[in-house]
């Protein structure tokens, strides 16, 4: 149901999130929903003319270090999520999942005030790996409390890295918590983005986020081409995975 | 993004932009609330309006001129217009908006323009 409003309001990919906390009891990484069971047909982006696509990710909640373990074991049903993300509790752990970690988003905490203040070296680092930062908006929605925490948090964030980097998502369970994506990037300018900045973060920031998954499952990189209308052909290339701190442009 | 004004002199021309002239910016706006209820009237849909904003933006943006030049109570759709200063306050606030009367609610911004007659056509219902 909140699929379709979703489709309605005008978003063209969608990602289904499957959150595991470490805190409760042993638990294991289930094997993600696969979209096709759950539409037999996707309805058309409005105003174009392809479909939706609907992508599958996996959120960890870490509070501990040996939590990471997980991601760096060869459990099958790992590899089988699109996206990756990892939200950390303790500044040790946004540490690690800046600098180490194999994933594709970071999750800021936009429900309470942050334990940790943001130091510039780690975040500088997740910048050059590709992993990008990521603020809900739906608890703005419910509450007024969790709204002056998102968007402390939000603003604090921005002074460390400037605006780079960002993803603003929505952790919405029923359709009318969603916004159109417009309405968002309304919200990054609210946070302290400019204007480009808040439209790449609904829009240019999350495809880079989805190369960045296709990257890390393939064995080095993604090469996309793009046909120009000219004779020439051009060639893309999107970031290959963080092996390298730096990349030859 | 404004109106760019040319003038054709005798041999070249000049092109002059002229940034943010608009003095208002126009929103087409619908609010969503699951069947059930009343639905609101024009006067208690301005004060839905301004307690969005008081609620983001306080009292100071509560204060902010904004009129309702239509609204349908049928279909919930209205047509704002806000200082072109503060349609960042508005279209937050309007956003960020969860609930009406104790009732979930949202509101979906379908256009926004420094023009009222650009609200006339919306390319996005077009079917291809």
């Amino acid at each position: 149901n909140t699929l379709t409003v979703c489709f309605s309001v005008g978003y063209s990919v969608v990602a289904l999130n499957h959150v595991i906390d470490f805190k409760e009891k042993k638990q294991e990484i289930i094997k993600p929903v696969s979209p096709s069971e759950l539409f037999p047909s996707l309805p058309i982006v409005q105003g174009t003319s392809k479909r939706i696509k609907v992508m599958t990710r996996l959120t960890l909640v870490v509070s501990d270090p040996s939590h990471c373990n997980l991601l760096r074991s060869t459990s099958a049903n790992i590899r089988l999520y699109d996206i990756i993300a990892v939200f950390p509790k303790t500044e040790k752990l946004f540490h690690i999942a800046c600098t180490t970690l194999d994933v594709d988003l970071v999750c800021i905490n936009v429900t309470e005030k942050l334990p940790f203040y943001f130091r510039r070296p780690p975040v500088n680092m997740a910048i050059d790996r590709g992993i990008y930062f990521e603020l809900l908006y739906t608890p703005a929605i419910k509450d007024s409390t969790m709204r002056r925490y998102t968007i402390s948090n939000a603003i604090s964030l921005m002074q460390i890295c400037k605006g780079k980097n960002i993803v603003i998502s929505s952790a919405a369970e029923r359709p009318l918590e969603l916004r159109g994506p417009y309405d968002v990037a309304n919200l990054g300018l609210l946070f302290g983005l400019s204007e480009s900045e808040a439209k790449a973060a609904v829009s240019t920031n999350c495809r880079a986020t989805m190369l960045h998954g296709e990257t890390r499952k393939s064995a080095c990189g993604v090469v996309y081409t793009v046909k120009k209308p000219r004779k020439v052909e051009e060639e893309e290339t999107a970031v290959p995975a963080c092996k390298k701190a730096k990349t030859q442009a | 993004r404004g109106p760019a004004g040319r003038r054709m002199a005798a041999a070249a021309f000049e092109r002059r932009v002229l940034r943010r002239a608009a003095e208002h910016h126009y929103l087409r706006v619908r609010l969503e609330l699951p069947d059930g209820g009343a639905r609101p009237n024009a006067t208690q849909f301005k004060q839905l309006m301004v307690t969005a904003l008081r609620e983001l933006h306080g009292e100071v943006g509560a204060a902010l001129p904004v009129d309702v030049l239509t609204y349908e109570e049928k279909t919930l759709s209205a047509i704002l217009r806000v200082i072109s200063s503060g349609l960042v306050k508005l279209w937050s606030a309007l956003t960020l908006l969860g609930f009406y009367q104790n009732r979930r609610c949202a509101f979906r911004v379908l256009q926004t323009s420094p023009f009222l007659l650009a609200l006339a056509g919306n390319s996005r219902e077009l079917v291809l």
